[in-house]
């Protein structure tokens, strides 16, 4: 575990221990305050509510625990994803978390996550003759099947494990990239 | 999409909640103030839903069933229909279609997250009976992700898009799903 540099993250890092042994839910700031040593008020300060607190401990989840391998190219963003699909098996309550965070109403972080960037300049690469519209719904189609919510629900609602979800998220990438005229860019 | 039967005093603490849901922007309102709204004691609340995890999952149910319902698809290929009204009709309640997205995913103690799987399973089935398996959970896997208000949430939060286009983009999606079994039709 990296060495907490400041309170804000000494809570995060915290939460993230007691996520092991509890969900998220069951996490009350009283026993947040015992596990850092330091008062409920100071963690109130830090995250007002217990929204502000899921959004921020998935963000340095997901910095330390699942970071993105970085792609250029589709089939390296196939490969990142299949690499996260797996890291979520191995820490399943921790990619729950970055999967509640990112259908909560926004509370700190509004910005677009780096993947969405990510895939947009994929696209600039891949198909950059492709007209504004059919990109945005590619690339917001490719951006939700490589979501932490596409995990969770095939995880949750189909019983799948990592290698089958890593399959059916390929088919939707197939799927989705057949829709764009020239059939060459996907194998780029 | 299967609701459990409720009795008149859980639809009205169910509907007070929603209510509040809309108006603080937050699903954190306390117990005291639903059943003041409800018009019932803060016990009656917490004989029905001893936990706020109960009553967040009820609520959700709830909202999905009365709020969110969907006209029913009568073939496969209705439901990029279905998903483009869904859209609308999410970006009308958006604090309501946060709140349903968010309990898809809360794992085992979570709502399940593909309520219409059966439903899609049945009219996959009638349509295209001879897909091998892999496949029929994929498409299958696909189009009830994106029949979902995490959808909605997506495309807004990542995406900046508006109504009009989250409903596009959506049905665009499950068309281009549709099109791999188009051709086995």
């Amino acid at each position: 575990m990296d060495e907490p540099v400041d309170t804000a993250t000494a809570i995060l890092a915290s939460a993230a221990v007691l996520l092991r042994e509890r969900m998220f839910d069951d996490i009350s700031y009283r026993a947040l305050a015992d596990e850092v040593g330091i008062s409920e008020r100071t963690i109130y300060r830090q995250y007002p509510t217990r929204a502000h607190l899921l959004a921020a401990l998935s963000n340095w989840i997901e910095q330390t625990r699942f970071p993105l391998p970085p792609f250029v190219t589709v089939a390296d963003f196939r490969a990142a994803v299949h690499e996260r699909f797996r890291a979520f098996d191995t820490l399943p309550a921790y990619a729950y978390v970055g999967a509640r965070a990112s259908a909560i109403s926004p509370t700190i972080d509004t910005e677009p996550a780096y993947i969405t960037r990510a895939i947009e300049a994929m696209l600039d690469v891949a198909a950059p003759a492709l007209n504004r519209r059919d990109r945005r719904r590619v690339a917001a189609s490719l951006r939700y099947f490589s979501s932490a919510m596409f995990w969770a629900r095939l995880r949750t609602g189909f019983d799948l494990d990592a290698g089958d979800i890593c399959d059916a998220f390929d088919r939707a990438v197939d799927t989705v990239l057949a829709k764009i005229p020239d059939p060459a860019w996907a194998e780029a | 999409m299967t609701v459990p039967e409720l009795s008149g005093t859980q639809t009205a603490i169910l509907a007070a909640y929603a209510e509040l849901i809309e108006e603080v922007g937050s699903d954190d309102v306390s117990y005291r103030v639903i059943a003041r709204r409800a018009g019932i004691a803060e016990r009656t609340v917490f004989r029905n839903y001893p936990t706020r995890v109960d009553l967040l999952l009820a609520t959700a149910a709830w909202i999905e069933a009365t709020l969110f319902t969907r006209e029913e698809s009568h073939s496969i290929f209705d439901i990029p229909l279905a998903i483009r009204d869904a859209m609308q009709r999410y970006d009308e309640r958006p604090e309501l279609a946060h709140v349903v997205a968010e309990t898809a995913m809360r794992g085992v103690s979570g709502a399940a997250p593909s309520p219409g799987r059966a439903h899609l399973e049945r009219l996959l089935d009638a349509e295209v009976p001879a897909l091998d398996p892999a496949r029929r959970t994929a498409v299958i896997a696909a189009l009830s992700h994106l029949d979902s208000a995490g959808t909605w949430v997506t495309f807004r939060r990542e995406f900046g898009m508006d109504r009009r286009d989250i409903a596009d983009a959506a049905a665009w999606a499950a068309e281009a799903v549709l099109d791999s079994i188009r051709a086995r039709t």
